[in-house]
């Protein structure tokens, strides 16, 4: 309680924040804010402290019991800070059997953490997460909002040193299938000619370019 | 339609849950997360069964025919269904006994035990444990679960009244969704998913004035009345039902006493009053009869001293000391919580004193009984219009949460053989509440005006010209008229939103108004209350100050003229008193003149500053321990049944007169309950020795009611300081420990404005006198309050009403800042 | 299955046929395609538009003819779940796109939407208007960040530009979406979970009745469809019920997406044609097993598994026959598990996802699922397990089947029971042993 009236209310000076937020939902549906009210805060101060949820409590006009009931159902809401960087495993069946149990270990011998751990500057935190939905280009780790798809190695260990640095690399794309990467080399052995979806793609790219309707930069 | 049932087959109607049909055929069916007046939810999986029905032909709306038997086929679902949350159908079959069925029970209570602790031998419900009795009758007896127990807090205090063992919870979910769907209080919730799951609060206690219902309706010892743990085990406890004394609601209870204590209160079953639920000062406020200092012999003063005697020795003293009195000389009074029985012993000795001067206190100015009629608590639950004056979750909690089943739309249900609805589907997790039905005017903002469409808080010395205003409004347009306008300043509202309110009330069918004492005791306001009421055509209910104001007044426990009404009591025209339960001398000033009375006898349960002034102490029982009647705010009379509690030879006020009859060699009428209960069948038509726990309704007075005093010239209310009522019975708080400690010393609200000009912060005790009395007071700060104005409980001394408060007498006993360091 | 091509010509069952052409999955993949400017420069919005011009019902016809079913994993028909709104009353009615996605396997919905927002976008719009909700509801779950964003910029330059908000197009139609970010919990696929977590409730599943079309989010009429489902009416409308029905078998017309991961040499997205059979999609479109495979299951890990064998290989992929054989088709998400994998670990890992994904609501779940099936595997695999535990799992899955509030605790229970059924061996030798008939390996590719 004390606590509460030395920190100031993340809200109070972003009424623009909080009026796009409530403004996305009907005014009968206005308790539909706690998620994303919840997402502002936890993505700037990187958890939800207690405070923040009374705050947003009074914000929505609920009992702070019933933000707590909700934010605590979720996994991906922290009470308790994470690092810079939270290093998250996907440690489901696809990606177990694309080897995450030992790129988990990996990471474990190289920053010295067990998941659930933050490192004590605050820079990495690891966890063990479970199917994040890129079962086709597993093995994955997701760093706070980024995904990195089928992570060797040699991608790994280069990872973390550009994160060591402050940098956060564009993730490559390496997929197969019908969403395989524009220009990605045809693979040896193509079971069949007709109608890839990346020539089709790449034809009708290029066709769109010059014809755009609405005239609107590209 | 019909069902069968393991063969049983029956007539149910449309809607009914599998669940109640089991039941209502006689068979069993186990549960845990149903919970008789809350919605169905499914979860326990416990009351899983086989059902099967028939289906129609699509083509020719014919029963599909079982080709061997040529009846109607019966298709059965391919999964065990839980049967609170499905609805009968025509044709159904029901199994809950086959193999299959088996398997599913014995199965469900396995999963149950899997996080339990298996604690019964030291778990408060033991005995009276559903999962205990379940495990027994539905499981396989031994466990295949090997594995290391959820360990989780075992004695967690969710407040000071109630304590939580999160190893023992079953997540039946009763207790969170309870406090959404009855008081509508979200202060208790799941925190975490699946196995992690537990039950807890951000909020400081829980902040509702129901919370104990949770330890009655949790299945298992997770949820514990902190004031009875360790008490006793359920089996060693002797079961008393009755009706409660604390308020005028007449809510149904059950008093477990051992060794002749109260070890605690839960709630009865009332369908028509309380359902199961009762209010916290209800509950919890019952440690006093138990307190150390009970008075139990009569005690008569020998030299300026009180000395215990016998009660013939003290009827004698009596006797002798107002032998040759002017009968009109001698007051008796009651407290407004005394039984019908008491009240026709009073009566007796009235009589047979010739005193005109006998009351009850406290009395509002107006009568609490309603011209013909009052409205029904179902009424209430059944309303679409309601406007309430006052502050009914203080006056008459289980009022307060008949508006909130009123908000919900859903007509009862009518009572099955084994009782309430067990799984009544209409009822549903998070139901819109149709706030715009509920008005409310109250000098200050009261919690139910959270629930409320419109909440006007006018200043408290408007309330009456807003209800002549609402009444000279309303009575204008009964017939299409336009009012004057003559008044609308005094509305505390917009013209508009009075019209709405007017409208809303004279279109609905079933439309209530409740007002409480702030009306009553004003004269003018309460004949602008029946104003208004009768030209929207709303029935009225009236909540008296006390639990048996209304039942008092209505066998004319009342002065033979205003003059001699309680108030005149203490003029020196007075030379004699009989108090009962009462304690005037809070007020100095009336200390002084009952010193100067010739006798003061005080009827008293413990020792209070008038029993300190008293020549004759006479050991009074408290309300748990009454045999009698009483009449609740709707004009039911019901049962109140004594506990055994271990009072030496402490009576209620029948006692008191059979003693002085014997002293003074008469035999009054009154003078045992059997002998009082002979009076109220000539008066009431009842036998009330026949009353069942339910209670009966008592009918109607034909013409005016008989209490209201005469309506002289009153000046309009004044004052700073807003006497208002309490659930939480301050009179006792001090000999309440738990309750005491749950919610701090009787309160002194005021806006946080105004106890900074005055220097003063929330948590400071002070003692301020307030119309004289002085009244010891924690400060605390509430937006609610309209700036400058005080808020104190009202004691049974010092009505609900506006009084001048002394500030400059102001004490401060003890500081907020000095308490933390 | 060989013999459907060949005596329905006219249906598609096979990416081998030329006739088959990738619709939905044409621009995933594709650098910039998910701008409105290039989702326009090839007809984007186009089936709207055409939508537009007919009736309300007749748009539901149509996709009641296409026999296009959910891609949710229940399958069920999307026209027949969209002729159950109740009559226009006034009151706001909804569709919500389930973009939770979140079943072990499966992906397709993601790709789709950072790559081709706007395909999703117009989808939602065609059901709007074909059931009268003027609101879109797009709950995606709150790890795809990235199609997030896309999803976010889309809808802002699709209002911007009249695609969205009132009257878009100048049809007089207002079709408007709110896109409302998950947290991370796989039970807000279930479609009442994710109701109530739109609401800003818990996210428990709720009961059923009342259904969406009665009362669905915040109580109003409402029609809840995949991303994939959604997406597909966009080209239904364009061209035609007959084109999409020409795809698959009677049972299941129309054409679906397999994930295909595991131990395969190509996993993937790939866009396939109903009926096509399983030994196709693995060896012709994934490049086969990496290694001898022994398992697979179908449609994400809430479905039973199949051995890998010549059986199920050929089986057709359409819901009628894997049901006859017992699992589902399911996401679509399709997963191969090699022989050299333990089968009790691998189902360690799919019991201990439905274990940290239980909601809690229910006691089988809560306690079975979420409590002691995982228990007895870490026993099982710690090497202090029993036969008789063996037979313990197998009794107390079957009591998890079809007991429970929501589907979960099936979900977890298929897999687990079907790899006792066909693998019980290695539980045993466990048991037994102490140790697994396929030891770990190191299964990351350097
Ligand atoms: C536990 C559970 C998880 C589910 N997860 C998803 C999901 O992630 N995405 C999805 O589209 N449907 C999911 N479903 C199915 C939905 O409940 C619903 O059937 C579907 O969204 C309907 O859309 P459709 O008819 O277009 O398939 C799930 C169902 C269950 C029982
Ligand atoms: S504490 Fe009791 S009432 Fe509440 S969920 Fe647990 S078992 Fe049910
Ligand atoms: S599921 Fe709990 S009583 Fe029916």
């Amino acid at each position: 309680m004390i606590e509460l009236n030395t920190i100031r209310p993340y809200f109070e000076d972003k009424p623009d924040v909080l009026d796009e937020i409530l403004g996305r939902y009907p005014e009968y549906g206005r308790r539909s804010a706690v998620m994303p009210l919840l997402w502002e805060v936890q993505r700037h101060e990187r958890y939800v402290s207690e405070a923040r949820i009374v705050e947003i409590a009074e914000i929505v006009g609920l009992t702070a019991t019933e933000v707590r009931g909700v934010m605590s159902f979720y996994s991906t809401y922290h009470g308790e800070p994470v690092g810079k960087y939270h290093l998250q495993v996907c440690s489901t069946l696809s990606c177990k059997l694309a080897g995450s149990d030992e790129m988990c270990d990996h990471l474990e011998d190289s920053l010295g953490l067990v998941p659930g751990e933050t490192d004590t500057e605050g820079l990495f935190s690891l966890q063990k997460v479970e199917c994040l939905g890129s079962c086709t280009t597993a093995p994955v780790l997701q760093v706070n909002d980024t995904y990195y798809e089928r992570v060797t190695r040699d991608e790994l260990d280069a990872l973390l040193d550009a994160l060591r640095r402050g940098e956060m690399p564009t993730p490559k794309r390496a997929r197969e299938g019908d969403n395989a990467q524009l220009g990605a080399a045809p693979l040896a052995g193509e079971a069949f000619e007709a109608g890839t979806a990346a020539d089709a793609a790449l034809a009708d790219a290029e066709a769109a370019e010059p014809e755009n309707p609405e005239g609107g930069a590209a | 339609m019909k069902i069968k049932v393991n063969e049983v087959e029956l007539d149910v109607t449309p809607g009914t849950s599998v669940i109640d049909a089991v039941f209502a055929a006689g068979h069993d069916v186990p549960y845990f997360c149903s919970q008789e007046y809350m919605s169905p939810i499914g979860a326990c999986r416990m009351c899983l069964a086989k059902i099967g029905a028939p289906r129609k032909d699509r083509a020719t709306n014919d029963w599909i025919l079982d080709e061997e038997t040529g009846e109607p086929k019966i298709f059965w679902f391919p999964n065990p269904m839980a049967t609170c949350t499905t609805q009968v159908m025509e044709g159904m079959v029901v199994d809950t006994i086959s193999k299959d069925v088996k398997k599913a029970q014995n199965a469900m209570v396995e999963f149950t035990l899997v996080n339990h602790p298996l604690d019964c031998p030291t778990c408060d419900k033991g005995g009276a444990c559903e999962l205990q009795d379940r495990a027994y009758e539905y499981g396989s007896g031994e466990s295949r679960f090997v594995f290391d127990k959820r360990h989780q807090e075992k004695h967690h205090a969710l407040s000071e009244l109630i304590t939580l063992d999160r190893e023992r919870c079953i997540h039946c979910k009763r207790c969170v969704r309870y406090f959404e769907e009855v008081p509508g209080d979200e202060v208790l919730d799941f925190i975490e998913r699946g196995g992690h799951t537990y039950i807890g609060t951000l909020e400081d206690g829980l902040p509702s004035p129901f919370t104990g219902n949770i330890t009655d309706i949790c299945p298992v010892g997770a949820l514990l009345d902190t004031t009875s743990r360790f008490r006793g085990r359920n089996w060693e406890y002797h079961h008393t039902d009755t009706t409660s004394l604390d308020d005028p609601s007449g809510a149904a209870l059950r008093i477990d006493t051992r060794t002749g204590r109260i070890e605690r209160i839960k709630a009865g079953l009332n369908d028509d009053v309380n359902k199961t639920w009762i209010d916290d000062g209800t509950r919890f406020g019952h440690e006093y009869a138990d307190a150390e200092d009970r008075i139990t012999r009569p005690m008569v003063r020998r030299d300026g001293t009180l000395v215990e005697t016998t009660w013939a020795d003290a009827a004698r003293e009596i006797a002798e000391r107002i032998a040759g009195m002017d009968g009109t000389r001698i007051g008796i009074a009651l407290r407004g919580d005394a039984t019908l029985e008491e009240g026709v012993a009073a009566k007796a000795l009235a009589d047979h004193l010739g005193s005109g001067r006998l009351d009850t206190a406290p009395r509002p100015a107006a009568s609490v009984l309603p011209d013909g009629a009052a409205a029904t608590l179902r009424d209430v639950a059944t309303s679409d219009a309601l406007f309430v004056v006052g502050d009914p979750t203080e006056e008459a909690g289980i009022v307060d949460l008949r508006i909130k089943d009123a908000l919900k739309g859903v007509e009862p249900a009518p009572l099955f053989p084994h009782g309430p609805a067990i799984a009544d589907l209409r009822l549903k997790e998070r139901m819109p509440r149709k706030r715009e039905i509920l008005t409310i005017c109250a000098p200050y903002r009261t919690d139910l005006m959270k629930h409320a469409g419109q909440a006007h808080v006018p200043p408290a010395t408007s309330m009456v010209d807003l209800l002549h205003a609402l009444a000279e409004r309303a009575s204008a347009t009964v017939d299409g008229g336009t009012p004057s306008g003559a008044w609308d300043d005094a509305l505390g509202m917009t013209a508009a939103e009075a019209d709405a309110l007017i409208t809303r009330m004279r279109s609905s069918t079933r439309g209530v108004m409740i007002w409480s004492a702030f009306v009553s005791n004003d004269p003018r306001a309460d004949e602008a209350a029946r104003t208004f009421a009768k030209s929207v055509g709303a029935k009225t209910l009236i909540l008296g100050p006390m639990a048996n104001t209304a039942g008092l007044e209505r066998i004319s426990v009342l002065p033979s003229h205003d003059r001699y009404d309680y108030a005149s009591m203490f003029t020196p025209e007075t030379k004699a008193l009989f108090l009962a339960s009462l304690d005037p001398a809070v007020d100095p000033k009336v200390a002084d003149r009952l010193r100067e009375l010739d006798l003061l006898v005080v009827h008293a349960a413990f020792p209070t500053a008038t029993s300190a002034l008293a020549d004759v102490v006479l050991p009074a029982v408290t309300g748990y321990e009454k045999d009698g009647t009483t009449l609740n705010v709707e004009g039911r009379l019901l049962p109140v049944r004594a506990a055994p509690v271990e009072a030496g030879t402490a009576t209620d006020f029948t006692g008191v007169v059979k003693q002085l009859g014997e002293a003074f060699g008469t035999r009054l009428e009154g003078r045992s309950v059997k002998s009082a209960r002979r009076v109220l069948r000539k008066l009431l038509d009842v036998d009330a020795a026949e009353l069942p726990t339910t209670g009966q309704p008592l009918p109607p007075v034909r013409g005016k009611a008989s209490g209201a005093r005469a309506v002289r010239e009153y000046a309009r209310a004044t004052g700073d300081a807003l006497i208002v009522p309490s659930m939480v019975r301050v009179e006792h708080l001090d000999r309440n420990p738990h309750l005491r400690a749950e919610r701090g010393d009787a309160a002194l609200r005021a806006h946080p404005a105004t106890l900074h000009a005055h220097g003063l912060t929330s948590g400071d005790v002070v003692t301020l006198p307030i119309g004289g009395i002085p009244r010891q007071l924690r400060v605390t700060a509430s937006e609610g309050v309209p700036e400058g104005l005080w808020l104190a409980p009202t004691l049974p001394e010092q009505p609900v009403g506006l009084y001048d408060a002394n500030l400059a007498a102001m004490v401060r006993e003890r500081s907020a800042t000095a308490e933390v360091a | 299955m060989s013999g459907a091509v060949a005596d329905k010509p006219d249906t598609i069952t096979s990416r081998h046929d030329p006739r088959f052409e990738v619709t939905l999955y044409k621009y995933v993949g594709v650098e910039g395609a998910h701008t409105l400017d290039a989702y326009l420069a090839h007809g984007g919005y186009g089936a709207a538009k055409k939508a537009f011009g007919m009736e309300p019902s007749e748009v539901v016809d149509l996709v009641k003819a296409s026999g296009l079913r959910g891609r949710g994993g229940a399958g069920f028909p999307a026209g027949v779940k969209w002729s159950f709104m109740p009559p226009v009353d006034g009151r706001q009615r909804f569709v919500v796109c389930n973009a939770d996605e979140s079943e072990p396997g499966s992906c397709k919905d993601r790709y789709l939407m950072e790559d081709d927002p706007h395909q999703l976008l117009e989808g939602m719009m065609i059901a709007g208007y074909a059931i009268g909700a003027t609101k879109g509801v797009l709950y995606i779950r709150g790890e795809y960040y990235h199609a997030y964003e896309r999803l976010r910029d889309a809808i802002e330059e699709a209002r911007q530009r009249g695609y969205l908000g009132e009257n878009v197009m100048d049809s007089g139609f207002d079709f408007d979406v709110i896109l409302h970010r998950g947290a991370g919990a796989y039970i807000c696929g279930e479609e009442t979970a994710l109701m109530n977590s739109f609401e800003g409730l818990r996210a428990n599943p709720r009961l059923k009745p009342p259904f969406p079309a009665q009362a669905g989010v915040y109580g109003l009429p409402t029609t809840i469809n995949n991303v994939t489902t959604l997406a597909s009416a966009v080209h239904i409308i364009e061209k035609g019920a007959d084109w999409y029905a020409a795809m698959g078998t009677d049972d299941s017309k129309g054409i679906h997406h397999v994930q295909i991961s595991g131990a395969v040499n190509r996993p993937g997205v790939f866009e396939v044609p109903m009926g096509i059979t399983y030994r196709e999609i693995i060896f012709d479109l994934a490049g086969g097993p990496k290694g001898p495979a022994k398992a697979f299951i179908p449609g994400g890990t809430s479905c039973p598994l199949f051995p890998f064998d010549d059986e199920h290989l050929d089986l057709p992929m359409e819901y009628a026959a894997v049901a006859k054989a017992g699992s589902m088709m399911g996401t679509g998400g399709l997963i191969v598990i090699p022989e050299d994998q333990c089968i009790v670990d691998a189902m360690y890992n799919v019991t201990r996802f439905y274990a940290h994904e239980s909601c809690g609501k229910c006691t089988p779940c809560r306690e079975g699922v979420s409590t002691w099936l995982p228990k007895m595997f870490q026993k099982l695999l710690a090497g202090l397990g029993t036969p008789e535990d063996v037979d313990l799992m197998e009794d107390m899955v079957s009591n998890l089947r079809g007991t429970a509030f929501c589907p979960l605790a099936d979900a977890c229970a298929w897999p687990v029971q079907t790899s006792l059924k066909y693998f019980r061996n290695e539980y045993e030798h466990l048991a037994q042993h102490g140790t697994p008939l396929h030891p770990r390996k190191d299964r990351w590719q350097s």
